[in-house]
């Protein structure tokens, strides 16, 4: 193709939007473009502390965070002891007891991936994940 | 003595027979060796066209979590993490493509080597700010590499798209002293 260097470079960044929109569809229920993690898997402090003693709270920051607070009776369980903290996760759940993981703050992955990997490896089912994290947490508690 | 003096000291025809003989087996030498740098600057498309090509299919295929890579370097609000993991992954497929047939050649070029600068001052910047994040350059792959790893494949592929950028402008200044080269 005997095109300039600018049009064979638009060309290409032309082309790849074809399969990018079609993909963008066929994921379209899988990810929401609002919000990290989709609304369905969120929990506010307010509705996550209707649930009681329903709940398990998970705690995915790294352990010196744990150690300094978290939320009463919470479960630490985070990526780097992940194999050694999840038995004592799995012994303290039942089916039918929702499970509400948080990190740091809103920005912070850590809660997603604990999430997930809770679902997809554990195959816990009513994961969800606390909404603005454990700065949340504590602006409600203060 | 006629015949002796007439090998050793050619006649006008001769000598440009001989002088003709000298040139294309010269141009012949030069074509073998065009030839053979060819094939080997194919080998480094091919090369660097399949890095491209496995990496945009991985990120392809798990669009979410690429779009939750793209998020942790903390440079992007979500919605365009989202419209870039869906995007990139294509671009960087059909640049590889590109490569490998030598279609829009030297736009795919310039698009992959913009791409790696972005990559790698991203990862940098990342690093400066202390982030510790997952490149997702090569899905779970990369998942455990260092940042001298990062730095390295990533200067490492930059060298090879300039290298081939300067083959591509060599082979056309070649193509066209030598008859008989594409």
């Amino acid at each position: 193709m005997k095109l300039s260097l600018t049009r064979q470079a638009l060309v290409l960044v032309a082309l790849s939007l074809l399969p990018a929109v079609g993909e963008a569809i066929y994921f379209r229920g899988k990810i929401s473009w609002q919000s990290p993690i989709p609304p369905s898997e969120l929990v506010s402090v307010d509705q996550a502390r209707t649930w009681g003693e329903n709940v398990i709270w998970v705690d995915a920051r790294p352990d010196a965070e744990f150690a300094r607070d978290h939320v009463p009776g919470a479960l630490s369980l985070n990526e780097d002891r992940w194999n050694e903290l999840l038995p004592e996760f799995v012994a303290s759940w039942s089916p039918g007891k929702k499970v509400v993981v948080y990190c740091s703050a809103e920005s912070c992955d850590l809660a997603r991936e604990a999430a997930e990997r809770l679902r997809k490896e554990a195959q816990i089912p009513d994961v969800f994940v606390l909404e603005g994290g454990w700065e949340a947490w504590l602006k409600k508690n203060r | 003595m006629n015949q002796t003096s007439n090998v050793q000291r050619p006649t006008g025809i001769n000598r440009e027979q001989a002088l003709n003989a000298e040139v294309s087996a010269d141009g012949a030498a030069s074509n073998i060796k065009y030839r053979r740098s060819n094939i080997l600057w194919r080998i480094v498309d091919f090369g660097v066209a399949g890095i491209f090509i496995y990496a945009g299919a991985l990120k392809m295929l798990d669009p979410v979590q690429f779009a939750h890579d793209v998020k942790n370097f903390q440079i992007l609000p979500w919605p365009i993490s989202v419209a870039l993991a869906f995007y990139l992954p294509w671009l960087e497929i059909l640049c590889g493509v590109g490569l490998v047939f030598r279609l829009f050649y030297r736009g795919a070029l310039c698009i992959l080597s913009a791409l790696i600068v972005v990559f790698t001052l991203a990862t940098a910047a990342a690093k400066l700010r202390g982030l510790d994040i997952t490149c997702g350059c090569f899905g779970h792959a990369s998942q455990h590499w260092s940042f001298p790893a990062h730095l390295a494949t990533n200067l490492g592929i930059l060298a090879a798209l300039l290298a081939l950028w300067f083959s591509h402008r060599l082979a056309r200044y070649v193509g066209e002293a030598l008859p008989g080269t594409p």
